[in-house]
């Protein structure tokens, strides 16, 4: 009932954006030592100063957060967006760009078990970091690449994010509003989220095979293509039919009603669905509209989903001078899907979330005490926690550089003027 | 060569529709021998589309036919005790066993982990849920929309005066079966060192509610500062961000910061511009009056070049970009043919067609060879003769009362 599954495996990790420390998000959650690597002359951080522009830009979207908006001296250290994946994680700094750099990376390479990077493969190249020469350091290393697009193919090099790999999949365009272009919309970013979980998955069909061969392997993980069988029913209607889906907004193909309505309240709004007549026999029910159940526009899937306009009318009329949450309640309890517009206030007030202790407050040295969302599924067996607050940058520099990797004091020292070890980014960085 | 990693390795498959099923697909993927169990009037998923040349009939679902590749099915009506019995057996022989009923129905049957755990002391069960296994919704029902929209970030998705946005098909419940597909194998693993049994509890709410895809950031962004994120058009990454209209289509674009505008000036011909003020100045890109007078000569720019060129110069110049593909063009684009990623895979009902290709590539041990989805029941008999040593008497016998 103590240990984690993956204590005693460490991971090394050059990773970018969110795929890639998603990954080592769900490693360090469930046991792995996770040491990240960055540099002081180049931010993974999204920021490393707060100037007018961070703190002015788009306070209501959250990129640029810090505990009551105020940066502090290392903004860096205090950002939400970065503290949000730095749990269960070590941080060190290290400059790939010198030659000592690479030797001590393969030092620790040597050290470790499974190496994660999600850069475009021709950086690695610059490096000279390749399974040939990593596997010469260490063959039973596990080498998880993650590139966009592959390790082979025109567009091996090609750079982009989670965003730019759901437009090359056809996702941006099925998810639009149907009745704007199809840009018209922000980033999100379902495809990092597949990536980092089922990276995880390919980091664990590595272990089954190194301890059954002994041998470690390369898995060549392009982040595009892992999305999109999540997007399979849409690439079978095409191979299948040559029928091609437009925007879709928040319809589907099969139920109606199927959209989110607006309640009582600013911007405050309920999700309904209905899988089948029965659903909407309910839904009719609690309405009091039990004339619509029959009628001739309603009174199936087809037929309302040829009427959803109307359809969604008359809903609309219903719930906006409803309360989101007492509807969903309402709803819920004689069985028909719906859930309200969680925004981030309500799930940190949710009894449900409070009831399965998912968040967890964590004190953090620079940022002070907060909950956080925390460990994603539950294991019966096996402790459920975050064991270990958002690493701060360069904070586990003592302990993997003489502890792990035996540099004395003067050594130490001399790697620290020599730029590979710090607390703070250079000057130079923005 | 050596095996596949879950070479060996047996998943009773006890769950339907959407999440359940990609789970025990990834595990198929790699190795394991699923035995989907189907109820005698088949999982739901094969009364819904798409279906091949729109005929609605149980063995052409595409939704289906993608999310049951190299499975075998057998029917079992589980409310029977001999259903029941059958389970139980299967359960011995098993290693992992993937459920997505509400909580405390397997429980009645007699099936719970707690049950199972008694005649498999080494069994992993994992539960794939709306909700959870605990906590006041666990009943709760959901869809796809409903439940994306209690967990996710499904709130600050579209434009600030228009109404939230979900991400389209059945994505949020596919990526849930994701989540429970690594659950799984982290509990194998486990269980390779200790040898100990585990129930897994994975739910839609929980993995959006913990999702990188926004959730979290937002979540830790509120708990910093007690403010929710809102919806807003233009996600906030500044200029020259976001879906523009080209020559043929429309092409997405990320270049705003310090490092990449330059980048972009300099791909567009105004590289010489950048020492001149607003562009010399960070903090004066931001400016809506800034933006303004950057698509003024930026939108017409885009319309002069198609997809690939911009493709093309982008990646010279180390601007993020990518068109905006229809599945057309997904299927028709010579990176994914040169990697040989699409499946032809043959089907009695719909002759040969193309599936998307493994999600990864372990290069020591090669990929299964994919067999199509199973047709219902088609392994039955044979699991039942063959595996649990069932005479043909008692076979038909089954087959009479409706068991199988």
């Amino acid at each position: 009932m103590n240990s984690l599954p993956l204590d005693g495996i460490r991971v090394v990790a050059i990773t970018n954006a969110w795929a890639g420390p998603y990954a080592t998000q769900l490693l360090g959650d469930w046991g792995a030592e996770v040491i990240r690597i960055e540099s002081i002359f180049r931010s993974t951080r999204y920021v490393a100063r707060a100037d007018e522009s961070t703190l002015s830009r788009n306070r209501s979207q959250r990129i640029f957060s810090w505990p009551n908006m105020e940066p502090g001296e290392r903004p860096f250290n205090r950002l939400a967006r970065t503290n949000a994946h730095m749990r269960n994680k070590l941080a060190i700094t290290l400059d790939m760009t010198k030659p000592e750099g690479i030797e001590i990376f393969h030092k620790l390479i040597k050290k470790s078990d499974v190496f994660i990077e999600n850069n475009v493969p021709i950086t690695m190249d610059k490096f000279g970091i390749s399974w040939e020469t990593l596997s010469q350091t260490n063959p039973a290393l596990i080498m998880l690449r993650m590139p966009g697009y592959g390790l082979t193919g025109p567009y091996r090099d090609f750079r982009g994010l989670g965003s730019h790999m759901e437009a090359i999949a056809g996702h941006t365009l099925i998810r639009s509003y149907p009745d704007t272009e199809p840009g018209q919309q922000p980033d999100v970013f379902p495809a990092d989220a597949a990536g980092g979980a089922a990276a995880v998955f390919a980091t664990i069909m590595a272990l089954m095979h190194r301890r059954k061969t002994g041998e470690g392997q390369l898995i060549e993980f392009a982040t595009a293509e892992n999305f999109m069988p999540l997007i399979g029913d849409f690439i079978l209607d095409y191979t299948m039919n040559d029928r091609l889906w437009a925007q879709m907004g928040n319809t589907d193909r099969y139920m109606s009603p199927h959209n989110i309505y607006p309640c009582d309240g600013i911007d405050r709004w309920i999700a309904i669905a209905c899988r089948n007549d029965k659903d909407w026999a309910l839904l009719c029910n609690t309405m009091q509209r039990q004339d619509l159940i029959h009628d001739d526009r309603f009174n199936d899937s087809t037929n309302r989903y040829k009427n959803r306009d109307k359809l969604d009318t008359l809903i609309t009329e219903w719930t906006k001078t409803k309360v989101d949450e007492k509807l969903m309640h309402e709803l819920q309890a004689v069985g028909v899907p719906a859930g309200m517009l969680f925004d981030d206030q309500n799930s940190l007030e949710d009894p449900h979330l409070a009831s399965r202790d998912f968040f967890q407050e964590l004190t953090h040295a620079e940022s002070g005490t907060h909950l956080y969302p925390g460990i994603q599924f539950k294991m019966q067996n096996t402790p459920n926690e975050i064991h270990r607050a958002p690493a701060m940058f360069g904070e586990h520099n003592e302990y993997v550089y003489k502890e792990l990797l035996g540099y004395d004091d003067k050594e130490y020292a001399r790697l620290e003027r020599e730029g590979h070890i710090g607390n703070d980014f250079d000057p130079s960085v923005p | 060569m050596a095996d596949i990693p879950l070479t060996g390795y047996r998943a009773l498959d006890l769950t339907s529709l959407y999440m359940g099923p990609f789970c025990t697909r990834m595990l198929a993927d790699y190795g394991a021998d699923v035995i989907k169990i189907e109820p005698v009037s088949g999982d739901p998923a094969r009364d819904e589309g798409p279906f091949f040349h729109d005929e609605n009939h149980p063995e052409k679902s595409g939704l289906f036919l993608h999310l049951n590749v190299n499975k075998r099915s057998m029917t079992t009506n589980i409310e029977t005790a001999q259903g029941q019995n059958i389970i139980r057996e299967l359960a011995k022989s098993s290693d992992i066993v993937v459920e997505s009923f509400k909580p405390g129905y397997l429980e009645n049957l007699g099936l719970g982990y707690e049950d199972l755990v008694k005649i498999n002391p080494k069994i992993i069960v994992t539960s794939v849920t709306n909700f959870g296994q605990t906590g006041p919704y666990k009943n709760w029902e959901g869809t796809d929309l409903t439940l994306y929209a209690m967990g996710a970030s499904m709130k600050t998705s579209g434009q600030e005066h228009k109404y939230p946005l979900k991400i389209a098909g059945r994505i949020a419940s596919f990526q849930t079966g994701n989540l429970a597909a690594t659950a799984t194998a982290l509990a194998i693993w486990n269980r390779e060192l200790t040898g100990a049994p585990e129930h897994v509890d994975v739910s839609f709410f929980e993995t959006w509610k913990g999702a990188i895809d926004r959730s979290t950031n937002d979540l830790v962004a509120y708990s910093y500062t007690n403010e929710s994120s809102k919806r807003q058009w233009n996600p906030g990454m500044g200029i020259a961000n976001g879906v523009f209209r080209c020559k043929d289509g429309y092409f997405h674009i990320s270049a705003a910061g310090a490092i990449r505008f330059p980048r972009l000036m300099k791909m567009i011909g105004k590289g010489k511009d950048l020492i001149h003020p607003p562009w010399n100045n960070p903090n004066a890109l931001n400016r809506p009056e800034t933006l303004e007078l950057f698509d003024s000569f930026f939108i017409p720019w885009m319309l002069e070049h198609t997809k690939t060129d911009l493709r093309n110069m982008c990646q010279e110049q180390g601007v993020l970009g990518a068109p905006i593909n229809t599945i057309e063009d997904l299927l028709n684009d010579p990176h994914y043919i040169q990697r040989g990623y699409w499946q032809e895979i043959e089907h009695p009902e719909t002759g040969s067609v193309k599936y998307p290709g493994f999600p990864f590539k372990l290069h020591a041990t090669p990929n299964p060879e994919r067999v199509r989805a199973p047709l219902l029941g088609e392994h039955t008999n044979d699991i039942l003769q063959n595996e649990l040593k069932y005479s043909n008497d008692e076979i038909q016998a089954l087959q009479a009362q409706g068991v199988i």
